[in-house]
């Protein structure tokens, strides 16, 4: 049996450049939160990018469920089930927060089921239903990454990668994004999480992976990884850097 | 009094009329950030068709219109195919795409003047010369037409931009072109597809302009000028801005023109693209994130 | 679980990195030839200046035109080549100065009886100055709103010089035949149109060689960093934009003369922005030889397509179709193409 998603020798970069992903490797567990760890230009949404085919490969494989998927582009990759929310929030801002998350189901071809799933996730979210019909872009910036990640719930994927949801927001924003994180596990749905904050990030995690220089150096469990002293020294050292 | 409601009247018709010609290329420009040069000339090929059809049929060319759309529609197809969609892909604007527009038009103003020469046309259906007086009021039939069918057709394309799953598809493109494709767009069939779409409103245009204003191939030039300050002004790309440019510019135009002369009703186009540009850089409708 | 530990791995890139480094640097240092072909270029400028003797031969009269006609082009592209090379501000409205020098020169000379061959570089100056205040407008913005509002400023001087009848209207201006005899009345412009194009070609020389020029290429990459990286772009590109509009001015106040009438519908067409544009993509944009190379080329072109089809559209059918296919197929024109090759001749290696 397959594991959910399996990266192998990753080689990576953008237009001519030098290799950022030089021989990565991950694999992801079905149901588990995953959490990816290193340092600024270690690679790591470098790496989302690729699974998500916005970036091509220049070697090696990726494969979701035994398949391979690289080479296929993102909106066939989303009909698989692989969900991105890139760093950037990805919202479109002069549509309402009800447009976008319509837009989150922009490939169900059921229209009442949409409309369904829709009022689901707003009943989940009360600060969006109150916002439904305000344009995205006037959003704060924890209101538009909750709604990034609410969006991804309307399609139900298998799995969702995120690429670091916790950055530029206050604190007590972000407890509520690692709360929306483990609302995304109890539906059963795979989180591959990149994070900067790694303590935060690990401690949410079932499964840990530190990449660095484009490579995976280390991998385990995330209790593990937490408790590792050459990752605790060259990753999670300074604390007060990461907080 | 009456006179400034004339001139309102005749301003808001012919608003209707630039407003046409002009959301074809915001359409453009918003999803795939290429200003078309070529557009002015694409709404001449409409005219075109309209008038061979009117000459040699007695096609009516309200009537000609959507077949106009059409034939622009597949010009549209064939001409992203073969030159913007490897530039389109890369989804950044780059100066590239506006000098291939610009080719573009000189290969089908060069074409249609071969084929046409540069002689005035205008088509003349019965209602071209017509004008509805009411009191001291004259609205001229053919400008009328042409300026409710161009709301009408405005309209139209609102509604499909609002209320259908392509038209989220193409707006979302138009706002975040990598969201999109993470959302399951297709957004190379989304760009292939507006610009033909936009292509397609050149030539429905074209044949309403074929009887209201003269033309011929080297025309586009002016035209270029009105329609680029109109998507300026408006905030480069968006539909609703173009539209409310268009339509005050027609109105203060139409004042110009009456008071000051023709000649200078055209310059008021330009000159407003210099105040906006002085004052107002991203357009009276633009964010000023989106300016750069 | 994989240790590989971070200074080993790090290490070892650093040396790779450290090699590839030192083969690049070794692969540009072959490519930058030591000196430039000073030779070459005199010796072309001694056989242009001698041109002339032609006419003791017989009536080349023809040849002194299109040579005239060259230099023109080539002073113009180069000038644009230092804004829309250097800058990547696409004007698609350089004509306007090449209008404004045409009537400014006219004007004295219509009225006053001074030749345009010594009021050129007071045309061009005027030329610079007005370039100078409209590029205070039109550089505030990039990309598409430059390139539009340049168009729109064309169809305006057009509109204005159309409608002005102190200077002739849409007539425009006729100036007095030069009284030279006829094998030698070209002479003076030869030469004055083969001054401004060295002085053009020399000026963008000097600026692609200099700290302006580096601000330049910097600011065409990204101008907020450029900004910030010292450079004040503002004033940088305004001052870009007034050199070019200086000799294009130039180049615009010989012609009329040369011409003996000066027309909005021959000054102010598009089509002449859009030579000199097509010229620079087809040489390279933004390289020294690119604008010369470009113009000899198109020139060339259009005598020969003229002679076979005639003057007609399709001549611009055929500049469009070029155009095109120089976009999509060689963006980086030919000097581009072949320094990316490493191909480059030296004589044509002035960057």
């Amino acid at each position: 049996m397959p594991e959910l998603l399996e990266v192998r020798d990753a080689v990576a970069g953008y237009g001519g450049g030098p290799a950022i992903l030089d021989g990565a490797a991950l694999t992801v567990r079905e149901g588990q939160i995953e959490c990816m760890i290193g340092p600024n230009g270690a690679g790591k949404s470098t790496l989302l990018k690729a699974i998500v085919g916005i970036l091509p490969l220049r070697k090696g494989e990726i494969r979701f469920r035994g398949e391979r998927i690289d080479g296929l582009q993102p909106h066939e990759i989303l009909r698989k089930g692989i969900c991105f929310v890139p760093q950037e929030r990805a919202l479109f801002p002069r549509m309402t927060v009800r447009e976008n998350l319509r837009m989150g189901g922009y490939v169900l071809e059921d229209r009442g089921e949409l409309e369904r799933r829709i009022d689901d996730v707003l009943g989940r979210f009360p600060i969006l239903r109150e916002r439904a019909s305000q344009l995205a872009g006037t959003l704060s910036g924890g209101q538009q990454q909750m709604l990034s990640m609410a969006r991804t719930l309307i399609v139900r994927p298998t799995l969702v990668m995120l690429d670091e949801p916790s950055l530029g927001l206050a604190p007590m924003i972000v407890v509520q994004m690692f709360e929306i994180i483990g609302m995304l596990r109890a539906e059963g749905i795979t989180v591959l999480l990149v994070e900067q904050n790694a303590l935060m990030g690990l401690r949410h995690a079932d499964w840990g992976v530190v990449l660095d220089l484009g490579r995976t150096l280390f991998e385990g469990p995330a209790a593990e990884i937490l408790a590792d002293p050459r990752i605790q020294d060259l990753y999670l050292g300074r604390r007060s850097r990461a907080a | 009094m009456s006179d400034a409601l004339q001139i309102l009247i005749l301003g808001i018709t012919l608003g209707g009329v630039y407003a046409l010609m002009a959301s074809g290329l915001t359409l453009i420009f918003g999803v795939m950030r290429i200003v078309n040069l070529a557009h002015p000339i694409m709404i001449i090929c409409g005219a075109y068709v309209a008038y061979w059809l009117f000459n040699l049929y007695r096609v009516d060319p309200i009537l000609a219109m959507p077949v106009a759309a059409v034939f622009m529609f597949g010009v549209g197809l064939v001409l992203y195919q073969l030159v913007f969609a490897k530039e389109a892909a890369s989804a950044k604007y780059s100066e590239m795409t506006v000098l291939l527009t610009f080719a573009v038009a000189l290969v089908l103003d060069g074409f249609l003047g071969a084929l046409f020469s540069n002689t005035q046309r205008v088509t003349t259906p019965p209602y071209a010369t017509d004008a509805i007086v009411i009191g001291d009021l004259f609205i001229p039939t053919a400008q009328l037409y042409a300026g409710l069918i161009s709301i009408a057709l405005i309209g139209a394309l609102v509604v499909f931009l609002q209320f259908t799953r392509m038209g989220y598809a193409i707006r979302a493109t138009t706002q975040n072109r990598t969201a999109a494709a993470l959302l399951g767009v297709n957004v190379g069939f989304i760009s292939l597809v507006t610009f033909a779409i936009g292509v397609a409103l050149a030539g429905a245009a074209g044949a309403l302009v074929s009887f209201v204003f003269s033309f011929f191939p080297a025309k586009h030039w002016e035209w270029i000028a009105v329609l680029m300050s109109l998507v300026v002004l408006g905030g480069m790309g968006k539909l609703m801005g173009t539209i409310v440019g268009a339509f005050a510019l027609s109105i203060v135009a139409a004042f110009v023109g009456t008071y000051a002369g023709a000649t200078w009703s055209t310059i008021t186009f330009f000159l407003a693209l210099f105040l906006v540009l002085l004052i107002r850089p991203q357009g009276l409708f633009g964010d000023p994130i989106e300016s750069a | 679980m994989k240790t590989a530990g971070r200074s080993a791995a790090g290490a070892g890139d650093v040396a790779a990195v450290v090699a590839a480094r030192r083969e690049m640097n070794q692969r540009l240092a072959s490519t930058r030839r030591e000196g430039r072909s000073w030779g070459f270029a005199i010796g072309c400028l001694l056989v242009l200046a001698a041109l002339p003797l032609l006419q003791f031969a017989g009536n080349f009269n023809y040849v002194l035109h299109m040579a005239l006609y060259t230099f023109m082009y080539i002073a113009m592209a180069s000038a644009w080549n230092i804004v829309g090379g250097y800058t990547g501000y696409i004007s698609l409205g350089h004509n306007v100065f090449f209008g404004i020098g045409g009537y400014f020169s006219g004007m004295i000379l219509a009225s006053a009886g001074i030749s345009t061959l010594i009021t050129a570089p007071a045309a061009g100056a005027v030329a610079a100055v007005f370039g100078f205040l409209v590029g205070l407008v039109t550089l505030r913005v990039r990309g598409p709103s430059f390139i539009i509002s340049s168009i729109a400023l064309l169809m305006i001087a057009r509109i204005l010089f159309d409608n002005w009848d102190y200077v002739g209207g849409s007539n425009g201006l006729s100036v007095p035949l030069s009284t030279l005899p006829v094998e030698w009345a070209k002479l003076p412009y030869f030469y004055a149109m083969l001054v401004i194009s060295v002085l053009s070609i020399a000026a963008s020389y000097r600026i692609k060689h200099s700290k302006f020029g580096l601000g330049l290429r910097a600011l065409s990459q990204d101008e907020v960093k450029a900004e910030s990286a010292g450079i004040n772009t503002k004033l940088y590109k305004v001052a870009a934009f007034a050199i070019s509009a200086f000799f294009v001015g130039m180049a615009g106040a010989v012609w009329g003369e040369y011409l003996t009438y000066i027309r909005p519908n021959i000054f102010l067409i598009i089509l002449v922005a859009a030579n000199m544009v097509l010229m620079c993509i087809l040489g390279g944009k933004g390289t020294v030889t690119g604008p010369i190379v470009g113009a000899i080329l198109l020139i060339a072109f259009n005598e020969f397509f003229v002679a076979y089809f005639g003057a007609s559209e399709l001549n611009i059918l055929g500049t469009g179709v070029i155009m095109l296919l120089a976009l999509m197929f060689f963006p980086l024109g030919i000097v581009g193409t072949l320094a990316r090759q490493g191909r480059l001749p030296r004589f044509l290696d002035w960057d």
